[in-house]
């Protein structure tokens, strides 16, 4: 049982002058709950090494898949595979952050992979900011989070320019390139987290600006332009997939940007392997009964309850939960109804006295950085809550 | 663990300024309409009995594919034929006997393509066969292949082009993504277990 800890709720003044306006959902409930998970110091250093062991797994999962010509089997677009291997040669396409989306861990069940949100993560500012905000509103200073969300993305925004662990050298190491930040134009929950990613830049240092992706210029000799100004940098919070599906024109234009070294693109390609549902069959071709990871496979799994899901998929749609025998327990209605699935075994998550259940999102910019918590039904989606935590030494 | 803090050390950092100040210029700017052409107008030659190529194709609001055939006739095909043709190149992916996912395809598709090959092969292919995409994802032969639909290589290349163009006459692209883009919101989590 999930043990939570009741706060007062921030008020949603002071969340919109924080920049953070998604708070109320669409049916007028809060989306930031005024609970916070309660986790000892031993559940936050398993987290820990949890994400920082699993993104070695990827990193040799997505090697394999390279080595071995598998883009296909794992769903990525064909238009894509040059890009996601140009851009896995050189560390100067850095993964600047992820989240590792976890069951268990909490209340004594142990941690299982569910997925590596790692191109477009989201919930940033959540687990960043207001979660942290609700520990100081409620005069909890004393109690530590495991939470470096915010500076474990600025020391990567450095590294980006230092290209090793050390980040002392940016300032001598940076040469004035220019940071562009990009979402798509009418979503405010995107816009903001984008904006927040950029806050973060320009306090490490960089030159930034912000625009819609409509006004977003590409060059596939000249680079990426904003407003007559060339950004070498650019950072942009739009799946790969919807790139290479719905503007194949524009993942061409980047190929040869990136080709020309007219500029650097964020998240790098190459996170599109790591965030294929379809890496996560591979990871358990490559390690077998993993105490980390579930099984996973591209066919039906025989006699196990198991999660059916596509492999880019967002927002919980077309998931369905199937028993033993391949029936439909429960599922969702969605767009994705005709892409390639994985057939990932079913684990139960921790809940709480109300039969909620939480998964954690474990952020990862270099090593793991911090911990936020959803809580939703068995399949959660867009109706979820975030839920902030608390460490308390137990 | 190095990100386990306590509040006198996150105090200092950025984190808490942003909480004194917010994240400035945060204003919401109302959706700008983009004109873009959603589809392509595709003319079909047959150039000899069974055997099809792209004689050219245009950006254009709908989808519409046009057929030439050896008599000199023409029709336009309809949604119905081209999912009818669709459906049957998909079936040959799958058990890879499609021409458009064979390395060595190129030659042997010089004197044309089969019909359902050469609508897939085209922009409009990109647009009604998009759910096919997943197949031929990962393929490297299908880009090379897909030249082998055009007339001529210059068809291909102006093609292209004007697909380009369509979207601004500068050699620089933009209004990518104008609109009906779907939510990167909260991506994950799918799974509750």
């Amino acid at each position: 049982m999930i043990q939570l800890q009741q706060t007062s709720p921030l008020t949603t003044e002071y969340l919109e002058s924080l920049g953070f306006v998604w708070h109320t959902d669409s049916d007028a409930t809060p989306y930031v709950s005024d609970q916070l998970v309660i986790l000892s110091k031993a559940e936050a250093e398993a987290y820990y090494k949890a994400g920082n062991e699993l993104y070695d797994m990827f990193v040799a999962a997505a090697q394999y898949v390279i080595d071995n010509n598998l883009f296909h089997e794992i769903g990525i677009p064909f238009n894509l595979v040059e890009l996601i291997k140009e851009s896995w040669e050189t560390d100067i396409h850095w993964h600047l952050y992820g989240r590792f989306d976890l069951a268990g861990g909490v209340d004594g069940s142990p941690i299982k992979l569910l997925e590596f949100n790692a191109d477009t993560p989201t919930a940033l500012f959540e687990t960043a900011i207001v979660q942290w905000a609700l520990l100081k509103q409620n005069g909890m200073e004393e109690t530590a989070q495991f939470n470096g969300v915010y500076e474990a993305i600025l020391d990567n925004f450095k590294r980006l320019v230092t290209l090793e662990e050390n980040v002392a050298t940016f300032e001598a190491c940076y040469e004035g390139w220019k940071f562009l930040f990009t979402s798509v134009r009418g979503n405010s929950e995107e816009e903001n987290t984008v904006r927040l990613l950029q806050h973060i830049a320009t306090e490490a240092g960089y030159i930034t600006e912000f625009a819609y992706m409509d006004e977003v210029e590409f060059d596939e000799n000249e680079g990426i332009f904003y407003n007559q100004e060339q950004y070498e940098l650019w950072f942009k919070l739009i799946p790969w997939e919807d790139i290479a599906l719905e503007e194949p024109d524009l993942a061409m234009i980047l190929t040869n940007i990136i080709k020309n070294q007219k500029a650097i693109i964020f998240n790098p390609p190459y996170t599109l392997l790591f965030q294929s549902k379809g890496l996560l069959k591979i990871l358990w071709d490559l390690y077998p009964n993993h105490p980390l990871l579930l099984e996973t496979s591209f066919e039906p799994l025989q006699n196990t309850k198991q999660v059916q899901k596509p492999v880019f998929g967002r927002e919980g749609e077309s998931v369905r939960i199937l028993d033993e025998n391949i029936t439909l327990i429960e599922g969702t209605e969605g767009d994705y109804d005709n892409h390639k699935m994985v057939y990932q075994t079913y684990v139960e998550l921790p809940s709480d006295s109300k039969k909620s259940s939480y998964q954690a999102g474990l952020f990862f910019a270099y090593e793991s950085c911090g911990v936020g918590f959803r809580k939703g039904g068995k399949i959660l989606n867009n109706t979820s809550k975030f839920v902030g935590h608390l460490l308390l030494d137990s | 663990m190095k990100y386990i803090k306590t509040f006198s050390a996150i105090a200092a950092s950025g984190v808490a300024a942003l909480l004194s100040t917010g994240l400035t210029g945060c204003e919401q700017r109302p959706a700008q309409e983009q004109t873009q052409p959603k589809g392509a107008f595709v003319i079909i030659e047959e150039t000899a009995p069974g055997k099809y190529k792209i004689k050219d194709e245009f950006p254009a609001d709908e989808t519409r594919i046009v057929l030439k055939k050896l008599d000199n006739t023409e029709k336009i095909l309809t949604q119905e034929e081209m999912d009818v043709l669709l459906a049957e190149e998909a079936a040959k992916i799958d058990n890879g006997t499609s021409n458009l996912t064979n390395p060595d395809a190129q030659m042997s598709m010089q004197g044309g393509m089969s019909l359902g090959e050469a609508i897939l092969a085209s922009a409009a292919g990109a647009i009604i066969g998009s759910w096919i995409g997943s197949k031929l994802f990962g393929n490297q032969n299908y880009q090379n292949n897909r030249k082998a639909g055009y007339k001529s290589p210059s068809t291909y290349q102006r093609s292209k082009n004007s697909f380009n163009k369509a979207r601004t006459s500068s050699t620089k692209k933009s209004g990518f993504f104008g609109k009906n883009k779907n939510s990167a919101s909260r991506s994950g989590g799918f799974f509750g277990g």
